[in-house]
């Protein structure tokens, strides 16, 4: 009974953790647009104002086929925000730093820490996080310093959807425990998380033939508590299975 | 009416053939096709040659510039490339030896978009 107890508790415990993140569910991600390499902000078919969000951006970084780091940088193309590399990029990331935000009674959300919204119920700041495969890789895909949240794939990727997958999600380059993951944020944004296991996996099949984006959400506690009630991270992992040839 | 279904599957038949396809060498090269654009790999005792078609059309050479990255073992080692005619970008002079790894960078002079291809050289 005790045991019970105990589960029942750590479950409504993971719960209070992991409400608040349905409601700033947005992320980031890379996807090929007009042959180029975006950065897509948005959840699900919203793919939003990413070029509003340009200056939140940093850390963008892009490694080669052997793993070396290779020089990048963003661009605004109209409407897109795009990765220019100096040389062919097996791996590209970024991190998003996409502000504070509190919540109102009617459950919408100010862009104001709580001390400055005299009737916050809840605060949070917010920060996203996207690592995408380019292609074949012969190294794993290494553990990227900015990328504070990271989803890394276990193996190879398989060459056809409905595969499983394993997928490590690491916090500050170790794996953690109860992130929740779904395996494809654009479109099935609403599928039920899976949390990841003690050593931070969590295997999933593989479900699109074509773009995939895992996306992995973890929350860490306030370092202020005037203004914030926690911290909420949110991962992408994009890679592409390649259609039969034409 | 046998003919009807007959035409229709046919028609559904060969529907994907109507997606883009261009792999097929046009200088005797190595073909690798990304997206629509086709690029075809020639290596020649003058040099190196890169050819780019896009979406069938031949992408003049003075609108864009390139460079290939060559990887042989731990030997690392980048060509750029210069215009010469047709679709043709030229590494003159330059050499790339059977088994490497060559990733090709192409930057769209007017709107700096940029694409990329590897090869694995036969």
């Amino acid at each position: 009974m005790a045991k019970f107890k105990t589960l029942a508790w750590s479950a409504a415990a993971a719960a209070a953790v992991l409400a608040p993140t349905l409601a700033q569910a947005h992320g980031i991600w890379f996807a090929q647009r007009a042959k180029q390499i975006a950065i897509i902000y948005g959840i699900g078919a919203d793919d939003l104002e990413s070029v509003k969000r340009l200056p939140g951006m940093e850390s963008i970084q892009a490694l080669d086929a052997e793993m070396n780091a290779v020089k990048a940088q963003l661009r605004t193309d109209g409407s897109l925000v795009v990765v220019d590399t100096d040389a062919p990029p097996k791996i590209v990331s970024a991190v998003l730093q996409n502000g504070t935000w509190s919540k109102l009674p009617d459950g919408e959300f100010v862009k104001k820490p709580k001390d400055e919204v005299p009737n916050a119920v809840s605060a949070e700041t917010t920060i996203k996080y996207a690592v995408s495969i380019q292609g074949p890789l012969t190294k794993p895909v290494p553990l990227i310093p900015a990328q504070a949240l990271q989803i890394v794939p276990v193996g190879t990727i398989p060459a056809m959807l409905g595969t499983p997958l394993t997928y490590r999600v690491t916090w500050k380059g170790k794996p953690v425990a109860g992130a929740a993951v779904i395996n494809d944020f654009v479109n099935d944004p609403d599928a039920k998380d899976v949390l990841t296991k003690a050593d931070g996996t969590v295997t999933l099949p593989v479900r699109n033939q074509g773009l995939n984006v895992v996306r992995a959400v973890y929350v860490t506690p306030t370092d202020n508590p005037a203004k914030i009630d926690r911290y909420e991270h949110t991962a992408t992992l994009a890679f592409t299975l390649p259609h039969k040839p034409e | 009416m046998k003919f009807i279904y007959f035409a229709i599957a046919s028609a559904l038949a060969i529907a994907p053939a109507y997606a883009h396809s261009d792999t097929k060498p046009r200088h005797g090269g190595q073909v690798v096709e990304v997206g629509e654009t086709a690029f075809e790999l020639v290596r020649a005792p003058a040099g190196v040659s890169l050819y780019v078609r896009d979406d069938g059309d031949e992408v003049p050479p003075e609108s864009m510039s390139g460079k290939l990255f060559v990887t042989l073992g731990t030997k690392k080692s980048e060509i750029p490339l210069v215009a010469a005619k047709g679709n043709q970008l030229l590494a003159a002079g330059a050499k790339i030896p059977g088994g490497a790894r060559v990733d090709v960078l192409v930057i769209n002079n007017a709107t700096k978009a940029r694409q990329s291809a590897t090869f694995m050289i036969k």
